[in-house]
């Protein structure tokens, strides 16, 4: 097969398979539309499976203005992302099968599901800053629905605040393309960077200013104060699956827009030492720490969770911000156990609001007793997102501090472990009590009450899932690593 | 070869349309929509042809004193407005032709309306400033019955606030006419500029004082703050004449006016990096951000595209001051662009108020659902608006971006932030609405829009010829852009 149209498939079809659902008739009927929907999820697996077994691929389109090509090639950053959203995907959708029930409106949520797979697998492909601008807008904009789906105020209000924070952070990021544009010899995603430096002397310490504007403006997509704003409204507003992915895969477009802009346009060397690096890296500390905080003295439990997240995304952007391999190598691996764990978490609040109805933090004491097996990978990847070995959640922490520690600077190395420390303790301060309320209600529960509300097997499957690969991640994470080591002797 | 004399035929033509039209006394609206509508396409293709095929030199009708003359002539930038102009006025009266029939008195309606024409063309045919200022004048005066359409109270007052204020921006204009008469050397447009500076001498301040004067003057029918508020006020006029006046024609004229007096008499060389730029500059970016927000803060539709319109105005014009020919190209280039995605966005708009009577953002709650294909249009105009690649926003915002870039000079850096702060919140004020559309709030009574429904072929379109232009252009701009380039320098 042609490897040129196989790396656009992931893209085309989701789209098209999102209309379809979309508008196609037959898919009103719930049972078509989850054999559909279902059946396009493994396939598109298989797709980017065959995509990813082979070697690299570079596609231009054509030309959207002169000398600047609509571009997307395949290569490590985006082979990590595009396999992520292949399997988060598929797991939150089969468990959207059974949650959407009781939304409503199902044919309108899986239509918008698969266009944004579509626009995300872009966001992953795509070769330069106009492409990835292109794909990043999109999917900004057909995710938002995701967002809206309940349409109570509530939802509308988080919708467009996702959206405005999306297109703002957006926005900074394009200010900076204008300039990468003029300062770079091309803006191709080239490992190492493209800079100019001829065309940039004496204009550095301006175009600093401008990097670290779209550090921050792609930010907003990744939950970094001080456009995090948006993050602990929209997730929890969404239904669980959206929830999900949200927190789990499309937050992390935000840190793959850093990474290009880093790594492949502007070049590690260049930010490193600057107080763009300081600053940068201060923003994710802080953000750590916030987020934790903020998690652990949240009472809902979703909005806890998203809270959790903005904390967790920022241990990736901290170790980006690092510059060295071993912080980078950190990041890149928590991008991915991140999402494991993390679409665990929210398909478990899920799975519980589902079948008990119960939002609040409060009122899971005996949860454990009703639904052993949710509670179960619950904990699991709670202990994975605290980083207590052999889970995949250690692996990545690891490295982050090795890396801090070796990054010789002067404060920031000591002082990084320990945010991340205090953040894992934290970590555990707001997602234990949940399991150990969960499995020991203490003596006054009334056991007559307890009846078994375990969900059915399109929401315990994905669960299982998800717990074991964050954990068998963790118990064997050389290949992988390895994997991303070879990214980062090409851009560093 | 063709003769010069030709120029004059798409100016008279419509002109002469126009004023017979009364005479006939239409009894049917049929056989008048056949006579409007063969006059306005034979005149769009009469300008095409004479856009390609046309005769390079110019001619000069009147010759009142040696450096005063009245003269007609297509160079580069005639083409970019005329054949704007000349692709966007069938379609909009065939939309008239529907809308109107709810309106009164389509006879008058339609004989100004075409004639608007005629001056429109004749405005970018002008081979000279005083030329310009003639049809200038005459825009004025001939849409103000468009303006007072409806002869109530309101329109009467805005039709009063419209003259007032283009009167008077004229007669700045006029001052800055005076300093290019005086300190010029006569010539018609020449890229470059027509100043003489042996002339000039010293009084270089005083010179720079009339291009201020000049570009505020016209800049009235732009809208630049603080010139602003006859705009917004006229938005009681039929939606065809908000939307392709008060959108293209007129406003864009006032854009196009600049363009001559910035780069054909005053010259970019010796306006930039003086005070008399900054001043301009500031203003412009000022309008930007006031625009939008008014936008924002508006209710009522028509107005909140009018503010839009504004904002977007003065991208055109932030394009055009800076005094570069990477500016010149990004400002043609949001001419041409802005006006097809506004007058898609007031062509929506007129559709709803047509089919629903409605006019208030908060009234429109899921007419998406009822209006598929007139609310698809809106958004994705407003999409194109915003500046999400690839539609055509997105390429005007990177060529204004880029010439602002090019310049490496404080001012037009933050100009860049202004358009990227202006572009957000025109997300805010354009896709809250297509959400409210689309997504009505929970509890929402369908049942209520019964009679709401897509409108007929006459509206539709010419939406979706707008969309398709939207979408190629955005896709690939390369031939257009190009042309724009050759312009910008002079060729």
């Amino acid at each position: 097969m042609n490897r040129n149209l196989l790396l656009l498939l992931p893209m085309i079809l989701p789209i098209l398979a999102g209309l379809i659902v979309f508008f196609a008739k037959p898919m009103k009927n719930r049972k078509t539309r989850n054999w559909f929907v279902g059946s396009f999820l493994i396939l598109n697996l298989l797709v980017t499976a065959l995509l990813l077994c082979g070697p690299a691929v570079r596609v231009e389109l054509f030309d959207l203005m002169k000398g600047i090509p609509v571009l997307f090639k395949l290569d490590g950053v985006g082979r990590i992302y595009t396999a992520l959203l292949a399997i988060m995907w598929t797991f939150s959708g089969f468990f959207a099968f059974e949650y959407m029930k009781h939304e409503g409106n199902e044919h309108r949520y899986f239509g918008f599901f698969l266009v944004a797979l579509g626009a995300l697998n872009g966001v992953a492909y795509a070769g330069n800053l106009v492409t990835f601008y292109l794909c990043y807008e999109t999917m900004t904009l057909v995710s938002m629905p995701m967002v809206l789906h309940s349409l109570n105020k509530e939802a509308i209000k988080a919708g467009f605040k996702y959206l405005f924070y999306s297109f703002f952070g957006a926005s900074l990021g394009l200010l900076g393309i204008f300039y990468m544009f003029q300062y770079t010899t091309t803006i191709e995603f080239m490992g190492g960077g493209t800079l100019d430096l001829a065309k940039l002397a004496g204009h550095e310490s301006f175009f600093l200013v401008i990097v670290f504007l779209s550090i921050i403006g792609f930010g907003a997509k990744a939950g970094m104060f001080p456009l995090h704003g948006w993050l602990p409204t929209a997730h929890p507003v969404a239904p669980a699956p959206a929830s999900a992915v949200l927190s789990g895969v499309i937050v992390k477009a935000g840190v793959v827009g850093m990474i290009r802009v880093v790594f492949y346009i502007v070049g590690a060397d260049f930010l490193r030492g600057t107080w763009v690096q300081t600053a940068w890296m201060s923003l994710a500390l802080l953000t750590v720490f916030m987020g934790s905080m903020l998690a652990y003295k949240e009472q809902v439990f979703k909005k806890r969770l998203a809270y959790s997240t903005v904390s967790q995304v920022s241990y990736v952007v901290f170790g980006l911000s690092l510059l060295n391999a071993d912080g980078v190598l950190g990041g890149m691996e928590h991008i991915v156990f991140h999402s494991f764990i993390k679409n665990g978490l929210f398909l478990t609040a899920g799975a519980i609001i589902y079948k008990t109805g119960k939002t609040k933090v409060s009122e899971l004491k005996g949860i454990g007793k009703e639904m052993p097996i949710a509670m179960w990978c619950y904990t699991i990847c709670s202990l994975a997102l605290i980083g207590i070995p052999p889970t995949c959640g250690f692996i990545s922490k690891w490295y982050l501090a090795v890396g801090s520690l070796q990054s010789g600077m002067t404060f920031f190395s000591w002082f990084g472990p320990i945010v991340l420390l205090v953040s894992a303790l934290l970590t555990a301060g707001y997602l234990l009590p949940i399991t150990i309320n969960g499995f020991f209600p203490g003596a006054d529960y009334d056991y007559s009450k307890l009846e078994k509300k375990e969900p059915n097997k399109f929401m315990t499957i994905p669960l299982i899932l998800l717990a074991t690969g964050s954990v068998v991640l963790g118990m064997f994470p050389n290949a992988f690593a390895s994997f991303i080591q070879t990214i980062i002797e090409t851009i560093m | 070869m063709t003769s010069p004399i030709l120029l004059l035929v798409p100016i008279l033509f419509p002109l002469l349309g126009a004023l017979v039209l009364p005479l006939f006394h239409f009894e049917s609206r049929n056989k008048r929509q056949i006579y409007v509508g063969t006059i306005v396409v034979l005149n769009t293709i009469f300008t095409y042809l004479l856009l390609w095929y046309g005769p390079s030199e110019g001619i000069t009708l009147i010759k009142l004193t040696s450096d005063f003359s009245i003269g007609l002539k297509i160079d580069g930038l005639s083409k970019v407005f005329a054949g704007l102009v000349a692709a966007l006025w069938p379609f909009a009266t065939l939309f008239a032709f529907e809308y109107m029939t709810h309106e009164k008195r389509e006879n008058y309606f339609f004989s100004f309306y075409t004639g608007t024409f005629g001056v429109t063309v004749g405005i970018a045919f002008s081979a000279n400033i005083a030329t310009l200022y003639l049809f200038y004048e005459l825009l004025t005066l001939i849409t103000l019955p468009l303006v007072m359409h409806s002869m109530n109270e309101k329109s009467i007052k805005a039709g009063i606030t419209y003259i007032a204020y283009s009167v008077g921006g004229a007669a700045m204009a006029f001052i800055g006419i005076v300093m290019i008469m005086t300190y010029g050397t006569g010539a018609d447009f020449v890229f470059g500029g027509v100043l003489d500076l042996a002339k000039i001498g010293d009084k270089s301040n005083l010179v720079l004082l009339g291009y201020v004067f000049a570009f505020f003057g016209f800049g009235v029918k732009t809208a630049v703050f603080p010139f602003y508020k006859w705009l917004p006020m006229a938005g009681v006029a039929p939606t065809p004449v908000t939307a392709l006046l008060h959108a293209v024609a007129v406003v864009k004229s006032g854009a196009f006016a600049i363009m001559r007096v910035t780069y054909y008499c005053f010259g970019a060389d010796f306006l930039r990096d003086t005070w008399a730029q900054y001043v301009v500059m500031t203003a412009v970016l000022i309008t930007i951000l006031f625009g939008s927000s008014m936008a924002l803060k508006e209710q009522h539709l028509k107005r909140r595209l009018a503010y839009s319109t504004i904002s977007n105005l003065s991208y055109i014009l932030f394009g055009v001051v800076l005094m570069s020919p990477a500016g010149l190209v990004g400002g043609l280039t949001h001419m041409i662009f802005h006006g097809v995605m506004k007058i898609a966005l007031f062509f929506c708009v007129g559709a709803v108020m047509f089919k629903t009577h409605k006019e208030y953002v908060y009234e429109i709650e899921g007419f998406g659902r009822k209006m598929p294909f007139v609310f698809s249009i809106f958004t994705i105009a407003a999409i194109a608006l915003v500046g999400v690649p690839p539609l055509t926003g997105f390429i005007s915002k990177w060529n204004l971006a880029y010439a602002a870039v090019e310049t490496g000079k404080v001012l037009p850096a933050i100009g860049v932030f202004v358009l990227l702060l202006s572009a957000l919140l025109t997300a805010m004020y354009l896709l809250t609405i297509s959400v409210r559309a689309f997504f009505p709030a929970k509890g929402f009574d369908e049942t209520k829009l019964a009679h709401v429904e897509d409108p007929r072929w006459y509206m539709t379109v010419p939406l979706g010829v707008f969309t398709v232009a939207i979408i190629v252009f955005g896709i690939h701009s390369a031939p257009l852009v190009e042309f724009f380039t050759r312009i910008a320098n002079g060729l």
